[in-house]
């Protein structure tokens, strides 16, 4: 696994809400994107990334830890386990607002990728976004919790007349809103050569994904792609925050990061058909 | 006290008391009754109570408003009146009885967007909002509960069980130490196939370090599965079957 991340500004704000973690020892990925006012948006996101990268990490050491909230089922204790983190933050954010008095309401969105054995198991709440380019098609894997991503879902507006829509902004899920949150979780299998992006709005909304995957295709090296989407998305207007994860699984890699590659490979050293 | 309906379809999306206040419609989220869609003008009708009786005014907009399927510029509204804006329909009703959850305030979006910033809808009315629009589409979707769950029988091949119920998002078919149906033997691929669960409880088989067949045929894209497709991959044999 080859990555690349990066956080900027934008043009037009003076603070940066975003916050990412990287774990690749753990194969772990987060972002999120805080909002609220003052420097609310920017204590809510580093709480959303800090307490996932704990609670996974204190689950890494002790696999019996409790998950926190309903088990889901069809997906892998991984996934549940990374909903169980995610819940955890919205708790954390909720109480944190709440002793703050509730004068200034803050929330975050969070994407959380982790990649085990054969697959990446993704949870998010809000509207950050995974992507993935495999065989160069690039697909959304998550879906946003929007008011307007909604109005598409139930067929009340088009693709088209969504992204002319004002209530871009208008989120119907985010962490530290409510005591409880509903963890959206899903699974892809890992392919070699997957190219995954984790991003928050700031970028898709100054950049189509036709621009987002060109970039992904021409670039090989996950940080410089990374640097690059935050150039164009500044150039395009850099209106908001803007965060890229880019993750690259390539079993071929001759670079630093490449010993992590044997870390998904997992227990399968033995196997003749391993190339690492 | 009257109230205005908005409806998509068969769903209500907002529920308005009106009378006293006079309520605007329009895209732009300053308005009473916010409907978010390109037909609409951003300040496209006003009701209003005017010598006891409720008016409707068109502000010249583009596409117009309809009453009762005539276009309109002002117009008395009496209760049973349908109100056409774009897609979307509304309702006036005589209702005596103004409830609990009633949006009073009206608006779907009570914290006005400023500066962009990313805002929630606010949590009482966000419960309205969603418990209201959660029966558009809501007949498409499943109950949870009765989903039918598929199983995967083995027909051929090293397996370690003799067939496997789908039960997961992601099932994958080969060595790696989360697959579902686990092969057996030297020279199984980690991920030989998989099986991905779509939303609409739809199954779809798609390559991985092989590329299966589906009754004979080498698959090309991620394929659809229905009752009866025969699979295979590395060397085994799956029957995919949905049992009544």
């Amino acid at each position: 696994m080859e990555y690349g991340a990066r956080s900027d500004p934008g043009r037009v704000r003076g603070n940066n809400e975003d916050n990412f973690r990287l774990a690749p020892e753990m194969g772990l990925f987060i972002l999120s994107d805080g909002m609220g006012g003052l420097e609310a948006g920017e204590v809510a996101s580093r709480l959303a990334v800090e307490t996932v990268l704990d609670h996974c990490r204190q689950a890494e050491a002790d696999p019996t830890l409790a998950v926190f909230g309903k088990h889901i089922d069809g997906v892998s204790e991984t996934s549940n386990r990374l909903a169980s983190a995610v819940r955890l933050a919205n708790a954390e954010i909720y109480s944190h607002a709440k002793n703050r008095g509730g004068k200034a309401a803050m929330g975050a969105t969070i994407v959380v990728l982790r990649f085990v054995e054969d697959r990446v198991c993704i949870a998010h709440v809000g509207d950050s976004r995974a992507y993935l380019l495999r065989d160069g098609q690039f697909d959304q894997l998550t879906e946003d919790h929007s008011f307007v991503a909604d109005q598409v879902r139930r067929g009340m507006l088009t693709e088209e007349e969504a992204s002319r829509s004002k209530m871009h902004n208008v989120l119907t899920r985010a962490l530290g809103i409510d005591p409880q949150v509903e963890v959206d979780v899903t699974e892809e299998l890992l392919r070699d050569g997957d190219i995954y992006v984790v991003c928050s709005d700031g970028l898709f909304r100054e950049l189509s994904t036709s621009q987002i995957s060109g970039v992904l295709q021409e670039t090989d090296d996950p940080q410089r792609a990374a640097s690059r989407l935050i150039d164009l998305a500044n150039q395009a207007g850099g209106g908001d925050n803007i965060t890229v994860m880019v993750l690259r699984n390539s079993s071929k890699s001759t670079r630093p990061f490449s010993k992590i590659g044997r870390w998904f490979k997992g227990s399968d050293e033995n196997d003749p058909e391993a190339q690492s | 006290m009257s109230k205005l309906v908005l409806k998509f379809e068969s769903a209500v999306l907002q529920e308005v008391a009106v009378g006293q206040k006079e309520v605007s419609i329009g895209r732009s989220p300053e308005n009473g009754i916010v409907i978010d869609n390109p037909a609409v003008s951003n300040y496209h009708a006003r009701v209003f109570t005017e010598e006891g009786r409720l008016m409707l005014q068109d502000f010249g907009s583009l596409n117009g408003t309809f009453v009762n399927g005539q276009r309109a510029k002002m117009i008395m509204l009496k209760p049973g009146d349908s109100i056409t804006i774009g897609k979307h329909t509304i309702v006036v009703t005589d209702s005596v009885e103004v409830r609990a959850r009633s949006l009073d305030h009206a608006d779907p979006k009570p914290a006005v967007p400023k500066m962009n910033e990313t805002v929630m809808l606010d949590t009482k009315d966000r419960r309205a909002f969603l418990e209201q629009i959660a029966a558009v589409g809501e007949s498409a979707q499943p109950a949870p509960g009765r989903r039918k769950i598929p199983t995967l029988v083995v027909r051929n091949g090293n397996t370690d069980r003799s067939e496997y119920p789908l039960n997961d998002k992601l099932t994958v078919v080969g060595k790696s130490a989360m697959a579902t149906v686990k092969l057996q033997g030297w020279f199984k691929p980690k991920a030989a196939a998989q099986i991905n669960r779509k939303e609409d409880n739809t199954y779809y088989i798609g390559a991985a370090d092989k590329t299966p067949s589906v009754n004979g045929e080498p698959i090309t894209h991620p394929t659809k599965l229905t009752s009866g497709d025969l699979i295979e991959v590395a060397g085994v044999e799956l029957e995919f079957v949905v049992r009544d």
